[in-house]
C-alpha cells in the first residue's frame, strides 16, 4: 500500500517546534517558581523535572527534524548514520525523566515534614513571643486567681456551718473552723498541740479505728460517733476524713452535727408510739364507758330507795364514788385519744392563762412559788375549746408545782413564732427536772413518777391528746436539776394570719 | 595436594587462551533498550499519577493539569513503543521509502488494519504536544496562584 507521508512530516516537524517551544517555557515558570521561593525542595525538584523534559523534547524534536529534514533533502544515509545517536540520547532522556520522576514521593514527604517543622517552630516562636510580651501580666493574672481561689476555699472554710477540722496522725487538732470551735467550745488560743481530736470524743478508741480505716482505704465516709462538746454537752456527728496527700500525714475532716434530725426522728417515734397507745386505750376506755354507765345509774336508783344513814346506803355511796373516778379515768383516756372533737372558739389565750392562775391560787398553795408571765401581746384570739386548754394549763402548772416543791419559780412566757403562723407557750419551772431515761415516756398514759396514790399518770397523756386535737404540738425539756421547760405550740388562725 | 594445585596453575598461566570477557551487544539490543526507557517512562507517570491523587494534590488545579501531562506522556509512550515495534520487529509487515513524500507499506493477508494503526501511530505528537501543553500550563498556573506547592495552604514562614 503505497500512502502520502505528508501528514506525518507536518505533524512531526510541527509537534517538535512546539515540544521544544513549550519545555523551554516550562524551564522558564520553573526558574520563577524557584526565584519565588528558593528554599522550597519542590520547586527545586519541578526546575530539575522541567530541565529534564526539556533535555527529552530538545533531543527528540531535534531528532525528529534532522530526521525529516535529511529524508526529504535525499540524505537518508545520512539519517541512518545519525539515528544510532539519536535514538540512544533520547532513550538517557526517557531514563532521566523517569528516574526524576521517582523522586516526587521522597520530595514531597521531605517538604510536609518541613512544613510540619516549620509550623511547628512557629508556634513556638509565637508562644514564646507571647509569654516574653506577657509574662508580668501573666503572672499577676495568675497569682490573683490564686488568691480569689485561695479566698473561696477560706471562705468556705470560714462560713461552713459545719466543723471542718485538720488533724495529724496522732489526732493532735492543725487546723479548725469558726464552727468547729463553737461545737467544741474552744477558744482560738487553746488551740495548741495537746489539743488533741479524740479527746472530745465520747469513746476515744474510736480515733485509732477511724486512723486505721483512712490509711487502709484512703478515707472514711459518714461515720457517727458521740462527741463531747461545749458546756458538757453531748452531741452526735456525722464524720468524713481523708487524707490530705499518699505523702502527707494530715487528716482532714467534716463533722456535721446530726444532733437535730436525732431528736425529730425520736419525736416522731414518740407520736407513733402515743398514737397507737392512744388507739389501744380508745378501744378499751368505749368498752368500758358503757358499764361504767350502767353500774352508776343502778347505784344511783338503789340509792334512792335507801333510807338515810344505814349500812347499805354508806356501801352505795363508796361503790358510786370509785364508779365516779373509773369514769373520769375513761374520760381522761379517751381525751388522751383525741376521739372527742374540741369545741373550738377564738378565745384570748393569756385570759385563760390568767383564769387558770387564779383558778390554782385558790384552789391550790402557792406559798413560796414565784410565778411570773411574760406575755407577747401581738398574740390575738386563738381557735381553741377554752375548757380543755384549761385542763392542759392546769396539769402542766400542777405538775411544775409539784416540782417545785413549795420552792422556786414557775414562768409563763407566749410569742409567736419567726413565721408568726403559730403560738409558742412556754412552761418552765425551776424544780429538780426530769430524768433523761424518763422523758421518753412522760407522755406515755399511766407513766408517773409520783408516788402511788398522788397521780393517776394521765394528766400529761390528756394535755398531748389536748394539744394534738387542737393542731398543735406539745415538748419538753429537761436538765436534772435546772428545771423543766414544757413547750406548747398551737395555730394561729388563718384569717389572723391573713391580717 | 597443594603441590598439585600450584602446579596446574602455572601450567594453566603458561598456556592462556582467549577469555572472552567483554561480551559484545548487536544492533537490536539498543532497540531493547529504546523500549524499556519508553515503559520506565510510561510507568513513572503512572507513580506520579497515582501519587498527586494520592495526596489529594489534583484538587488543585495546577497539579490536576500536571496530572493530564502524565496521562498523555503514558499514552504517547505506549504509541511511541507500539509504532517502534511495528517498525523494527514485527514480520508482519514490512515500510519502505518511495520517493520523496510516499511510502510503502506492506502487511500480511488479513493484517491490512496493521497499515493503518501504523500510520496513526506515526501522528505520536498528537499525544506529546497535549502532554507538554497540560505539564506548560500547570507551571503557570502554580507560577500565577500566590500558594504554596500543594495550592492549598501556605507554608513559607
Amino acid at each position: 500500500m503505497m500512502v502520502t507521508i505528508l501528514p506525518i512530516w507536518a505533524v512531526d516537524v510541527g509537534g517538535a517546534v512546539m515540544m521544544i517551544v513549550l519545555s523551554f517555557l516550562s524551564v522558564r515558570y520553573a526558574i520563577l517558581l524557584r526565584e519565588r521561593d528558593p528554599q522550597n525542595i519542590v520547586w527545586t525538584y519541578l526546575f530539575w523535572m522541567s530541565m529534564a523534559l526539556a533535555l527529552f523534547a530538545v533531543s527528540r524534536s531535534l531528532g525528529h527534524i534532522a530526521k525529516q529534514v535529511l529524508i526529504v533533502t535525499g540524505n537518508s544515509s545520512a539519517w541512518e548514520t545519525l539515528r544510532p545517536y539519536s535514538g540512544a540520547i533520547n532513550s538517557i532522556a526517557f531514563t532521566v525523566v523517569g528516574g526524576l520522576t521517582l523522586f516526587f514521593e521522597r520530595t514531597w514527604t521531605i517538604y510536609q515534614g518541613m512544613v510540619h517543622d516549620r509550623k511547628a517552630l512557629q508556634q513556638a516562636h509565637k508562644e514564646l513571643l507571647y509569654l516574653n510580651q506577657n509574662l508580668e501580666s501573666l503572672v499577676e493574672e495568675r497569682t490573683a486567681a490564686l488568691a480569689s481561689s485561695e479566698q473561696r476555699y477560706w471562705r468556705i472554710f470560714q462560713a461552713s456551718r459545719d466543723m471542718i477540722l485538720s488533724a495529724d496522725a496522732h489526732g493532735s487538732i492543725v487546723d479548725l473552723n469558726p464552727a468547729g470551735f463553737k461545737m467544741l467550745g474552744l477558744e482560738p488560743d487553746e488551740l495548741t498541740p495537746q489539743c488533741r481530736f479524740p479527746q472530745f470524743m465520747n469513746v476515744p478508741d474510736q480515733w485509732q479505728e477511724i486512723v486505721a480505716e483512712i490509711q487502709q482505704q484512703g478515707f472514711i465516709a459518714s461515720t457517727e460517733l458521740d462527741l463531747n462538746v461545749a458546756d458538757g454537752k453531748r452531741r452526735r456527728v456525722l464524720l468524713s476524713g481523708s487524707r490530705e496527700g499518699v505523702s502527707e500525714d494530715n487528716i482532714h475532716f467534716v463533722v456535721k452535727d446530726i444532733e437535730q434530725q436525732h431528736v425529730i426522728r425520736e419525736q416522731m417515734a414518740q407520736a407513733d408510739k402515743l398514737a397507737s397507745i392512744g388507739e389501744l386505750s380508745a378501744g378499751i376506755a368505749h368498752e368500758i364507758n358503757n358499764p361504767l354507765g350502767i353500774i352508776l345509774g343502778y347505784t344511783q336508783l338503789m340509792l334512792r330507795q335507801e333510807e338515810d344513814d344505814t349500812q347499805r346506803r354508806d356501801d352505795l355511796k363508796t361503790v358510786e364514788r370509785h364508779v365516779r373516778h373509773c369514769k373520769s379515768i375513761v374520760e381522761d383516756l379517751l381525751n388522751f385519744a383525741r376521739t372527742s372533737t374540741p369545741k373550738k372558739e377564738l378565745m384570748d389565750i393569756h385570759a385563760i392563762i390568767d383564769d387558770v392562775l387564779h383558778f390554782i391560787a385558790q384552789h391550790s398553795s402557792v406559798d413560796g412559788v414565784r410565778i411570773d408571765t411574760h406575755y407577747d401581746k401581738r398574740i390575738g384570739n386563738l381557735l381553741v375549746d377554752e375548757k380543755k386548754i384549761k385542763q392542759v394549763f392546769i396539769n402542766l402548772l400542777m405538775n411544775a408545782k409539784y416540782a417545785i416543791d413549795g420552792n422556786g419559780t414557775i414562768s409563763i412566757q407566749t410569742g409567736l413564732s419567726a413565721c408568726g403562723r403559730r403560738v409558742l407557750i412556754r412552761v418552765h419551772d425551776t424544780g429538780g427536772g426530769i430524768e433523761e431515761k424518763n422523758l421518753a415516756r412522760i407522755f406515755d398514759p399511766f407513766f408517773t413518777t409520783k408516788p402511788t396514790g398522788e397521780g393517776t399518770g394521765l394528766g400529761l397523756s390528756v394535755s398531748y391528746g389536748i394539744i394534738k386535737n387542737h393542731g398543735g404540738d406539745i415538748t419538753v425539756e429537761s436538765f436534772p436539776g435546772k428545771g423543766t421547760t414544757f413547750t406548747i405550740v398551737l395555730p394561729v388562725p388563718v384569717a389572723a394570719v391573713e391580717n | 595436594m597443594a603441590r598439585y594445585l600450584t602446579g596446574w596453575i602455572i601450567l594453566w598461566l603458561c598456556w592462556p587462551v582467549s577469555a572472552w570477557a567483554t561480551q559484545s551487544h548487536g544492533g537490536p539490543e539498543g532497540l531493547h533498550v529504546h523500549q524499556m526507557a519508553h515503559l520506565f517512562f510510561s510507568f513513572t507517570m503512572g507513580l506520579l499519577i497515582f501519587w498527586l491523587r494520592k495526596w489529594h494534590l489534583v484538587t488543585a488545579k495546577g497539579w490536576r493539569y500536571i496530572q493530564y501531562s502524565a496521562i498523555f506522556f503514558i499514552a504517547w509512550n505506549l504509541d511511541a513503543f507500539l509504532s517502534h515495534w511495528l517498525e523494527e520487529l514485527s514480520e508482519l509487515m514490512a515500510i519502505e521509502s518511495v520517493g520523496v513524500m510516499q511510502i510503502s507499506i506492506k502487511v500480511a493477508k488479513g493484517h491490512e488494519w496493521l497499515a493503518l494503526l501504523y500510520y496513526l501511530s506515526k501522528l505520536d505528537h498528537l499525544l506529546s504536544v497535549p502532554a507538554m501543553i497540560f505539564w506548560f500550563l500547570g507551571f503557570r498556573w502554580l507560577l500565577k496562584t500566590p500558594q504554596t506547592p500543594n495550592g492549598i495552604e501556605d507554608a513559607t514562614p
